[in-house]
């Protein structure tokens, strides 16, 4: 021990503290840091200087100054604004609806104890693995209006009408939910395949051997047992679908018009093109309001779900 | 026979309604058995049928991909549409560039988020669960309002347009998954493990490079594998970050339509051809580690 060693930590008790936790723990600092720090640098800090932007009304060739919340204002009489909210609401409220379902009916049926597990395996990891934007080309193909292949199966099916898949304002709505449902249903199929395979077999027979008929089974023993499944689903499709760019951009572009202009399309639009970093920043703060509130009142309804 | 009082019925009436119900069930579950593998084909067609046409497409010559009505089979298939695309993309260039970002970002996230993994699922220390905490819920942020400060930072940097510059970003992106699917496997190895490399003397570090990380070769290749394919498939990172042809990735690629000279049509089996070389070399990997994707991928999912 050395003497002046002790004499410093003795006149300072709050060092000593730091000083022992320092000792104790910075090779755990070491290991966790880089990750946490790497992740701050490229989150917060961005974070924090977009609300910084929106207050200002910086862009390209302007440095910017405070105009306090006049973007905010400006973007309640934006009528295009509006629209594009409108329309991201929708998209995100249909696609994420229409992906749990319908990955949960995959789901049941490929839990069948049937064969070719791995064959549906490799079903579901291709179109997970189609890059959106090249989901959105592979179904522009398809849904060409003249020789298109889906046109011609809605002939072969005997109806006398082309469908204007992504030139008609209102079709073209659904056209990017397609897209979005058929990129994104695998995963929910993997997710809730994982959950029916966590269920208890005993249960499910117990309530057969009850009588119960294969509906009852699900509505009455499977799907109560899934809702924490489900609910996990619809949290994380939703805050993904909310932030949807790739496949309108492929797809659309917006348009035609801007029927299926999403809002991370028009914050990009505001931000990348027009270069009014300001405004965009507006524009990406109700993006980003929205994806908390999604997550937060996912995050609350589990929160009182445990304490009751 | 003597009654058994405890029975409502002989077992020898048991066995001789037997024989006449192997005929009812098994009629029974062959319908439903071929209802399910009917409805079972259709979810394959949805699933599968969207890469087969572009395959198809792909090796139609200019005439039978815009032809109506379209073929389910190209009538004569060619492998023309390729080496157009190929040399029309600049296609080496942006599979390296590519190959080049998606394994570099994986690499460093599967280093670092391994070692923070372990830090979490071994050590107590402070701040611990808040930044746990912060990793997790800053999955939720969109990346469109990150991009902004990130844009304009790095157009001031002069990283715009790199390549290193890109890895940076994807790095950011990437690490909570990485540390999501290490930290469900690292905890599953046994502290019994730990404390006997304790015992020998091994402190925190010697123990991650001695015990941890020998084991958790798999979960590591596998988080490597997932976070490559992402990376891969990653578009708006690139598409905002990167200007010249010579940084261009293959996703941003798929947005210029490569159109031959003379002619003002579509090119349907152009695009189809550049769709097949963007999605080709993913394929042998999921074949290949199907079930470890997926063990993966729901490791990431539920934590």
């Amino acid at each position: 021990m050395n003497p002046s060693n002790a004499l410093i930590i003795n006149d300072h008790p709050r060092l000593t503290v730091f000083w022992k936790g320092f000792k104790k723990f910075w090779p755990i600092y070491c290991l966790v840091m880089p990750a946490v720090l790497w992740r701050f640098i490229y989150t917060i800090i961005p974070l924090v200087e977009t609300f910084r932007l929106s207050l200002t009304n910086t862009s390209l060739v302007n440095p910017g100054r405070f105009i306090g919340l006049t973007n905010f204002i400006n973007l309640m009489h934006d009528d295009r604004f509006f629209s594009t909210f409108g329309v991201t609401v929708y998209f995100t409220i249909t696609a994420t609806l229409l992906e749990t379902a319908l990955g949960l009916v995959f789901a049941l049926l490929m839990t069948q104890k049937l064969r070719g597990q791995s064959f549906f395996n490799v079903a579901l990891l291709i179109p997970w693995a189609v890059a959106p934007m090249l989901a959105a080309q592979v179904w522009r193909i398809m849904f060409y209006e003249n020789a298109g292949i889906l046109n011609e199966i809605v002939k072969m099916l005997g109806f006398h009408f082309t469908i204007p898949f992504i030139t008609d304002p209102n079709m073209a709505k659904v056209s990017i939910v397609i897209v979005t449902v058929w990129k994104n249903v695998s995963w929910v199929t993997l997710i809730f395949i994982a959950g029916l395979k966590g269920i208890q077999r005993e249960i499910v027979e117990a309530a057969a051997v009850d009588g119960a008929n294969a509906w009852q089974r699900f509505r009455f023993v499977t799907f109560p047992l899934l809702i924490p499944t489900t609910v996990l689903v619809l949290l994380l499709r939703s805050m993904g679908e909310v932030q949807t760019f790739e496949q309108v951009y492929g797809l659309t572009t917006g348009g035609p018009g801007a029927a299926t202009k999403i809002l991370a399309l028009y914050a990009f639009e505001r931000f990348f093109q027009e270069f009014r970093y300001g405004y965009g920043a507006t524009v990406n703060i109700v993006l980003l309001f929205i994806t908390v509130a999604i997550g937060g009142s996912f995050a609350w309804r589990l929160y009182r779900s445990e304490r009751m | 026979m003597k009654k058994d009082p405890t029975m409502p019925f002989s077992i020898s009436a048991l066995r001789i309604s037997r024989p006449t119900m192997p005929f009812g069930v098994s009629a029974l579950r062959f319908t439903r058995t071929t209802l399910v593998y009917l409805l079972l084909i259709v979810v394959i067609i949805f699933l599968l049928f969207p890469v087969y046409w572009i395959v198809v497409t792909s090796l139609k010559t200019s005439g039978e991909a815009l032809a109506y009505p379209p073929s389910l089979l190209p009538k004569a298939p060619t492998l023309d549409g390729y080496p157009y695309v190929i040399q029309s993309w600049n296609y080496w260039v942006s599979l390296t560039n590519t190959i080049v970002v998606a394994g570099f970002s994986a690499l460093i996230e599967v280093i670092l988020g391994g070692m923070a993994a372990y830090a979490f699922s071994r050590a107590t220390f402070p701040g611990k669960s808040l930044m746990y905490g912060f990793l997790i819920l800053s999955m939720a942020l969109p990346w469109m309002v990150e991009l902004g400060p990130i844009f304009i930072t790095y157009n001031k940097l002069h990283w715009l347009d790199t390549r290193a510059g890109l890895v940076a970003v994807f790095v950011a992106g990437g690490l909570p998954f990485a540390v999501l699917v290490l930290y469900s496997f690292i905890n599953s190895i046994p502290r019994e493990l730990d404390d006997a490399a304790a015992i020998d003397g091994c402190g925190w570090f010697e123990t991650l490079f001695r015990v941890i990380m020998p084991l958790s070769t798999t979960a590591s290749t596998v988080t490597f594998l997932l976070l490559f394919i992402s990376g891969w498939n990653e578009f708006l990172l690139p598409f905002i970050l990167t200007v010249t042809p010579q940084t261009r990735v293959l996703t941003i690629r798929l947005m210029e339509y490569p159109v031959r000279t003379g002619v003002n049509v579509i090119p349907y089996e152009l695009i189809s051809a550049g769709g097949v070389l963007v999605l080709l070399p993913l394929i042998p990997i999921l074949i290949l580690s199907q079930k470890r994707l997926i063990e993966g991928i729901l490791a990431g999912a539920f934590k």
